[in-house]
């Protein structure tokens, strides 16, 4: 009897049984982990990131990751350290933001790395909200022939509350090239109140809607957004701009920013379609 | 035993009261010592509570503090800082605070690296320790408290690691803050007092937390309820004490008036009615508003007022009594029992008073003159007009007696001699101014008057005064005189001394001697035969070797008015006689007594003892017709009793006294022995005798029993004896022998008869 529940608790979770967390150490006294689900070698591994400032353990990512490895994907979860040795909470918008988009494009350049080491020949970008962007950024800096494609649900850019993006860069690159440490607090993304350092905060300032979509437009991979109607935190006629520049987009109606609910499965369904649509298309 | 002597009802009062006050007292002290031990037991578990209560606070506050540091050592800021400590102020100064990780601005952390060097390089400006202190176990969490000065810093020291397995050790961090402050701030403290609590930490003492509680010092709230619950019962323990008092002074008021004090009225009534003192005016007595006490009240006073009126009657009764037995009954005026009574009252007052003091003695003259003549209801008269005259002479505060018979006296205080000869002729004035013809009496009515004066230097011879004035009575009798004297002026001094007089001497000698009275009997013979039925006692004085006869010695009995005295010697001489046994069995013996002895208690006393010789010898009392009778009621009671002891009753010297007729008719008489006056007739042949000796048949057919005295001559005998009188008594039968010689006589005499009978 107890044999035989056991055989039934692995079978049940055979998941869970490969799943491992695996840390690097991004910069001195910067560790930062990853969730690596093995799965089926011959399927491209995914990269999956989390939005702003939060963690793998995000439900919309947890989900994802969980669904794309039970159809056989090896899945990378790393939570972005943001300047925090294994962070494991979601950091808040107040906390002193040590962290520039270069610092995240360098973590994943590196957890990119890692799944080559593994032997993954294929990696596909996925990414949620700002995670999204941030692995833009990383494709738009290191292109590389392992990255086979680019999955990104609820994309958003960077965005501030001002009516000037321009005059506050212009500020912070003032700033930053006076190496001014002070710490400057402002809105971003769903932060009201971001706190960090000029040139810190101007890596990601930089990061609007147009330079978003040209990014997506120079894409080296295959791109797919995956966005929800009802998500209300895009800026305004963010979806409509997306379709003018002709990307690949999937509205998935009713969804919001999360996808959470009953939208999640409709995220991983069309990812995994993605993906098998990747993998067709990929030469033998 | 003294102790269960009478208690007052105050003094019951007085010790309820006390008794009741003690027991309060007691009850209260015994509260009150309860209440405190209550008290400090309550404040000693109030105490314990507030222990108790500490060091909850304490370990909350504590395990506050490592909450914190748990929460700080896994903040992934905290570690951030650690890594990259450029925005640790920042953090530390704001970052904390807006997070929520610390909330109060007396809470502080600081944080260190892993060698315990303060991240912060300007330490002094936040107070924290610039370094660790060296822990015994340095990657454990460790609080300590320091006395800084003055104020108590509660610091908590914990480890930071860089991973969930504590391998990688960041650093340190330290919380502080103000114990104290902290304490009183997060917890509502309800039983210990915060103003008390102190830690006893030097300046700059290290104490570890573990030995927090021991340094701390505290005290409890006074429990409000439990001081209002002793405030409360101090009030109602003083208030029930000043109630109780107050009750009991008052009760005690109200016992006292409505109870001690009725009790007290009502004991000092009865008190008063025992002595014989009434209330004056019962019916003003208050109402008493106790029923009961009101009841006894009502009845007392009625019981008061019946009492008081059978008092009045009984004084009355008394005064009545009193007044008839000092009353004569035949003149109003007082008797010889007063006169006994007034003389020595009399005697007294002369002696505390030294005055002069006069005694008169009346007596009229040919009284028994009078009586013979015209009877004895027309002397009774004269004694009656005498009385009346001589009282209206007297003084109005002077009272006159009547002695006996004929005789009156009178004592006069302050007087002297010449007033009271004066007193003496106005008495003598009104009785010859008296009408006696208005009673028929044709021969003049007078008296003898015998005054005998005091003067206040000799009242040592008071005494003396009646019998002075006896002697001065019978002087003024003497022809020739004018019918008063006066002792001492009228009498001759030399032979009238009281104790001269050799009859008078051997009388008062032979009556405080007894033997010197000498009884010599003579027979009474029975008719026809002449045989001794019984002797009469008679009385001789034997006196320095000779005997002197009754004719010597009865005068002075009778003007010394000792008659009674020497009927009692007479009967304990018979006495003695009849006890001797020389008195031949069966003889009577009969014993002459006068009418005044019969009434005497001492002599009736003698004759219920005589009796005890009735059943060998009968015993007969003659009275002496001569004798004045005048409480002829009593005379006659005393008379009747001694015949139920068989004494048999004669009435002596009959024909000569003062009412025989009413003396027969009065008094319950056995025998008559008819007088030797009377017998005497009998032997002469005229009208006299013829009455006599029809006087003898009359009494002897009513039932008489006759003796005939004084027979002397054979004649007189044979008349006698021809009457058919049953006895005889005198000298032609038997003169009077002495006892010695009673039984030789006696035997004779039976002999004598014998030959006689043959």
């Amino acid at each position: 009897m107890r044999a035989f529940l056991i055989c039934l608790l692995f079978s049940a979770l055979p998941a869970w049984a490969q799943a491992a967390i695996v840390e690097l150490k991004m910069r001195p006294g910067i560790i930062a982990s990853a969730e690596y689900l093995a799965g089926q070698r011959n399927k491209p591994a995914v990269l999956l990131l989390h939005g702003f400032l939060q963690t793998r353990e995000f439900p919309t990512v947890a989900t994802l990751a969980r669904g794309l490895h039970d159809a056989g994907y090896s899945v990378l979860s790393p939570t972005l350290s943001l300047g925090i040795p294994r962070r494991k909470q979601s950091l808040a918008c107040e906390a002193v933001h040590r962290h520039s988009l270069d610092d995240d494009i360098a973590e994943i350049s590196l957890w990119a790395g890692w799944l080559k080491s593994r032997g993954h020949h294929s990696i596909v970008l996925v990414g949620h909200s700002f995670g999204s962007l941030q692995l833009l950024a990383y494709l738009e800096a290191h292109p590389d022939k392992t990255l086979s494609a680019f999955i990104g649900a609820s994309l958003i850019e960077s965005q501030v509350d001002t009516p000037s993006r321009p005059a506050l860069v212009t500020e912070l690159e003032s700033q930053a090239a006076n190496k001014q440490r002070t710490l400057v607090t402002h809105a971003l993304s769903f932060c009201k109140k971001y706190t960090s350092t000029p040139g810190d905060l101007l890596t990601y300032v930089r990061w609007d809607q147009s330079r978003t979509l040209a990014a997506l437009k120079a894409s080296p991979v295959s791109v797919l957004l995956i966005m929800g109607d009802q998500d209300e935190m895009l800026g305004r006629d963010w979806i409509k701009a997306l379709k003018h520049v002709q990307t690949p987009m999937v509205i998935v109606a009713g969804a919001n920013h999360f996808m959470d609910g009953e939208h999640e499965f409709d995220l991983v369904e069309h990812t995994l379609n993605h993906l098998e649509r990747i993998q067709k298309a990929a030469p033998r | 035993m003294k102790w269960l002597a009478s208690i007052s009802i105050k003094q019951i009062a007085f010790a309820f009261v006390i008794g009741l006050l003690l027991l309060v007292v007691l009850i209260g002290g015994f509260a009150v010592y309860q209440t405190r031990s209550v008290t400090r037991d309550l404040e000693h578990h109030r105490l314990d509570t507030a222990r108790s209560e500490l060091e909850v606070a304490v370990k909350r506050l504590l395990g506050r503090a490592e909450k914190q540091a748990i929460s700080l050592a896994g903040w992934d800021e905290t570690r951030q800082q650690l890594v990259l400590p450029e925005y640790y102020n920042y953090w530390r100064d704001q970052r904390v605070y807006e997070s929520g990780m610390l909330t109060k601005l007396y809470e502080r952390v600081a944080l260190y690296t892993a060698s315990g060097i303060l991240l912060d390089s300007r330490p002094a400006t936040h107070g924290m320790p610039a370094s660790l202190p060296k822990l015994e176990l340095p990657h454990q969490a460790y609080s300590w408290l320091v006395n800084e000065a003055g104020a108590i810093m509660f610091y908590h020291a914990f480890p930071i690691y860089g991973d969930d397995q504590r391998q990688s050790l960041l650093g340190y961090g330290l919380i502080q803050l103000d114990f104290m402050l902290a304490l009183l701030h997060q917890e509502t403290l309800r039983i210990a007092d915060k103003t008390s609590l102190g830690l006893a930490l030097k300046p700059g003492e290290a104490l570890p937390a573990s030995k927090l509680f021991s340094r701390l010092t505290f005290s409890a709230q006074p429990d409000p309820d439990q001081l209002m619950f002793q405030k409360i019962l101090s009030r109602t323990l003083f208030a029930l004490f000043v109630l109780l008092v107050t009750t009991a002074m008052l009760g005690l008021v109200a016992y006292n008036r409505l109870l001690v004090r009725p009790l007290r009225h009502l004991s000092q009534d009865i008190d008063a009615m025992q002595q014989g003192r009434f209330n004056a005016n019962p019916s003003r007595s208050q109402p008493m508003r106790i029923i009961e006490l009101e009841n006894i009240r009502r009845s007392l006073y009625d019981y008061q007022l019946q009492l008081r009126e059978l008092h009045g009657s009984l004084e009355n009764q008394n005064r009545e009594f009193h007044s008839q037995a000092r009353q004569d009954a035949l003149t109003g005026c007082h008797n010889r029992r007063a006169y006994e009574e007034d003389w020595e009252r009399f005697r007294h007052d002369m002696q505390t008073t030294p005055q002069g003091g006069a005694f008169l003695l009346f007596d009229c003259d040919r009284f028994k003159t009078i009586n013979d003549t015209y009877g004895h209801a027309k002397g009774d008269r004269v004694l009656t007009v005498i009385a009346d005259a001589l009282v209206m002479a007297l003084r109005a505060n002077d009272r006159l007696y009547r002695l006996g018979g004929d005789e009156f006296a009178t004592f006069l205080s302050s007087t002297t001699p010449a007033q009271a000869k004066q007193i003496a002729q106005r008495c003598q004035s009104l009785i010859d101014a008296s009408g006696f013809g208005e009673l028929g009496i044709r021969e003049p009515v007078s008296i003898s008057i015998g005054i005998a004066f005091c003067p206040p230097d000799q009242l040592e011879h008071i005494d003396d005064l009646p019998k002075q004035a006896d002697i001065a009575m019978y002087t003024a009798k003497q022809p020739g005189r004018n019918r008063i004297a006066v002792y001492g002026e009228d009498t001759e001094r030399a032979s009238q001394t009281l104790v001269a007089s050799r009859e008078t001497s051997a009388l008062f000698q032979a009556l405080a001697t007894p033997g010197m009275i000498e009884m010599h009997y003579q027979p009474i013979h029975g008719l026809p035969g002449r045989q001794v039925d019984y002797y009469e006692a008679l009385a001789r004085i034997r006196y320095n070797g000779e005997l002197i006869m009754p004719g010597a010695f009865l005068p002075v009995v009778s003007s010394r008015r000792l008659e009674t005295e020497f009927d009692l010697a007479v009967l304990h001489q018979v006495d003695a006689d009849l006890s001797s046994g020389q008195i031949p069995p069966g003889c009577g013996i009969s014993i002459n007594l006068s009418a005044q002895s019969v009434s005497h208690p001492e002599a009736v006393s003698r004759l219920l003892e005589l009796s005890r010789h009735n059943a060998r010898h009968p015993l007969m009392l003659e009275i002496t017709e001569t004798s004045l009778i005048t409480q002829m009621v009593e005379v006659r009671t005393y008379l009747d009793l001694l015949r139920t002891i068989h004494y048999r009753i004669a009435m002596d010297d009959f024909g000569t006294g003062y009412s025989p007729l009413r003396y027969l008719v009065d008094l319950p008489v056995d025998v008559v022995k008819l007088d030797i006056s009377l017998v005497n007739k009998l032997g002469q042949d005229d009208r006299a005798s013829q009455v006599v000796a029809d006087f003898a048949r009359m009494m002897s057919d009513a039932g008489y029993a006759l003796v005939a005295e004084g027979v002397e001559t054979e004649a007189v005998l044979h008349k006698v004896e021809s009457l058919g009188i049953a006895h005889v008594q005198g000298y032609l039968l038997g003169r009077p022998v002495p006892l010695s010689t009673l039984s030789a006589h006696h035997a004779g005499q039976v002999a004598e008869a014998l030959a006689r009978a043959v």
